[in-house]
């Protein structure tokens, strides 16, 4: 089979699946919310609601679409498409299975685009192209709200990505490329003791927060955050354009859970199952459910995260990214550097990352109770005293 | 000049009338009145149909010469939409629009990490900050300062003198555009002379690597296979071997640039918001 219709089949199945998986992510995270605040969920439309998603899809596209009178027509239009199309883009280069598997059939390859060198950094330049959307969708809106959402995502969006290309500097370091189908082979490769998760923990947990700040999921979703700003940038918008942000974002998810699973988790390996020695038929297919499971374990992670922190103020979403993870990414790359230039054990990583995480920590901790104690009205804190001594005077209080 | 404008004629009739039409595009003092719009559109045009038949361009394949036009075409329409837009928002946008035709030219020339920085510096981080920047300033739409042009003609004067200056001399000089290319030593002798000409990079390294054409034809023509700097590891190579100090330069000056910004922006208790 030629290269251009592979390529262009691959595009097709990708195009085609993105968004249905995208539905049945809605729908996931809609009984896992349920689930995890002792409700039942969506239950009505098939068994299970499994049907709820079809339902939800043929709705919106049936929707009224409505344009209200006060936009800038042309952006208005063209910022949810701008954002499906970017996030779409994105996932080209991301490995989505095994790639150059020599038990696959010739017609199925994993990946639109192989063979990228520059492969990480076209996902970053994509990526920041995505706030356009938010950012237009916001200002053509023309209401105050979706500009107050537009500015507060191109602030975060800006500064979020300074610390996810530095985080995965190490990794480009250690690696030696950029290109993700290498990244990926390397630890594979070696199997579970060469997965990057082990030298780099700290950046795996740095890569992993800056990319959930850039897809303006909770609890980053400052540009939309429903309590104060209505719906932020899509206050305006209705029926399928909305839809459309919508799939740019679970699309972004879905890229996001893959690349950490390749930058980090080692991407199809899995002791055992499928490891590089490992041979039997259908291996492919396990590979490939492997990835996807390790991508669709991200999923759910991201979709309970969004229960169980707090959305930050401002200020604070503005700290985490210049106070806390630009100067931690700059010391790991630093880490990364020695390793490299002396030559000592790799192990070492793993316990200088928890060392920096630890001292960063500390800091972090100290530099807020010495901000505390200078504001008006701060009363310190007492310290807590050893159970034993203080159980005869409960008694009293 | 003479023989300038008898050799080139038409990439002179191409700017003169380009930079006509941008003039006439551009939004005058008189922001109420505009010009008709269809008039200045005709006459950017023809100019740029004339400049872009003047360059000319060598044989190549198909696909390489369609995805060159169009990004060749869609950055200068991009820039002169760019410069004429009445909305600073829209302004931005073009802009955005023709860093990314660039980038696609970049692409194109086989560089793609200067692509892909490119497009997350400009497009990225730049161009938002200026929408963030337009955004926070003009909640109440734009000022009436900010739809018409200042000293239009003057700026488009001098741009277009540039402009010109740079498509003639790239034309005249019949040299062909050079890359840096580390070769051999024994090959260098006959190409160092032209080097001197062509190359804008600065290097002291105590043995200068040789540049030289490679590649036949003008300005518009492009690279074939991969050149040593067409790729990450030789483009690292390059940055960081041939070309430390300027590199290291820059990195101070840009250092240094942030570190001043940081010290002269007033505190909080100085009255900043």
């Amino acid at each position: 089979m030629p290269e251009i219709l592979i390529t262009l089949l691959t595009i097709g199945v990708v195009v085609a699946a993105i968004p249905g998986v995208c539905n049945y992510l809605i729908l996931l995270e809609r009984k896992l919310s349920a689930w995890m605040q002792d409700r039942i969920g969506p239950n009505r439309v098939g068994p299970m609601g499994l049907f709820q998603p079809l339902a939800d899809g043929i709705k919106l596209l049936l929707k009224e679409d409505v344009i209200p009178p006060h936009v800038d027509k042309v952006l208005f239009l063209i910022a949810p498409a701008i954002s499906v199309f970017t996030a779409m883009l994105a996932f080209a280069v991301v490995p989505f299975g095994p790639v150059n598997d020599p038990t696959m059939p010739s017609f199925i390859r994993f990946i639109i685009a192989p063979g990228i060198d520059i492969g990480v950094l076209f996902i970053f330049a994509i990526g920041s192209l995505g706030v356009y959307g938010v950012v237009l969708g916001g200002w053509a809106s023309n209401n105050k709200y979706s500009a107050l959402g537009a500015m507060r995502a191109s602030a975060q969006v800006v500064s979020y990505e300074i610390p996810l290309g530095m985080s995965v500097l190490g990794i480009a370091l250690l690696s030696g490329t950029l290109n993700l189908e290498n990244i990926m082979k390397l630890q594979t490769d070696g199997g579970l003791l060469s997965w990057n998760i082990w030298f780099q923990p700290l950046a795996a947990l740095m890569f992993f927060t800056a990319s959930l700040a850039e897809a303006n999921r909770l609890p980053f979703d400052l540009a939309e955050c429903e309590q104060e700003l209505i719906g932020g940038w899509h206050t305006e918008y209705s029926a399928l354009k909305w839809a459309l942000f919508f799939l740019g974002e679970y699309t972004h998810m879905i890229t996001i859970s893959f690349l950490t699973s390749i930058l980090f988790l080692g991407g199809w390996s899995f002791p055992f199952i499928a490891e590089a020695t490992s041979a039997y038929p259908g291996l492919w297919l396990v590979k490939l459910m492997i990835l996807s499971g390790k991508a669709f374990f991200f999923i759910c992670l991201m979709i309970m995260l969004r229960w169980t922190i707090p959305r930050f103020r401002f200020d604070q979403l503005m700290e985490l990214a210049w106070k806390v993870m630009i100067p931690l990414s700059l010391a790991n790359l630093v880490m990364v550097m020695f390793y490299k230039h002396f030559g000592f054990s790799q192990w070492w990583l793993l316990v200088g990352s928890m060392a920096l995480f630890g001292a960063w920590g500390t800091i972090s901790a100290r530099l807020r109770e010495a901000e505390l104690a200078e504001r008006p009205g701060y009363v310190k804190r007492k310290k807590i005293a050893p159970a034993v001594a203080h159980a005869g005077h409960t008694a009293h209080h | 000049m003479m023989t300038w404008t008898q050799e080139h004629p038409m990439t002179i009739v191409g700017l003169v009338l380009w930079a006509v039409g941008i003039l006439w595009l551009m939004p005058g003092r008189r922001a109420s009145k505009p010009r008709p719009h269809k008039i200045g559109v005709l006459i950017v045009a023809l100019g740029l149909v004339t400049f872009c038949l003047s360059c000319g361009k060598t044989q190549s394949e198909l696909a390489d010469d369609v995805m060159f036009w169009v990004f060749a075409i869609g950055a200068l329409m991009s820039g002169v939409l760019m410069i004429t837009a009445r909305n600073p928002v829209y302004a931005a946008l073009w802009f955005a629009l023709a860093t990314l035709s660039t980038c696609g030219l970049f692409l194109l020339q086989h560089a793609p990490f200067l692509a892909a920085a490119t497009i997350i510096v400009y497009a990225g981080a730049v161009i938002v900050t200026f929408l963030f920047v337009i955004m926070l300033a003009q909640q109440s739409g734009a000022a009436g300062y900010d739809q018409r042009s200042s000293q239009s003609l003057l700026a488009t004067i001098s741009a277009f003198v540039l402009l010109g200056a740079i498509s003639l001399t790239l034309q005249s000089e019949k040299i062909d555009i050079v890359r840096p290319v580390v070769v051999a030593a024994d090959s260098s002798a006959d190409s160092a002379p032209i080097a001197g000409n062509m190359s804008l990079t600065f290097n002291l390294s105590p043995e200068p690597p040789v540049i030289v054409p490679v590649m036949p034809g003008n300005v518009m023509s492009k690279a074939k296979g991969k050149t040593p700097v067409g790729n990450l590891k030789g483009l690292g190579k390059s940055l960081f071997g041939d070309y430390l100090f300027a590199v290291e330069l820059a990195g101070t000056l840009l250092l240094v640039a942030s570190i001043g910004a940081i010290a002269i922006a007033p505190r909080r208790e100085q009255g900043a918001i």
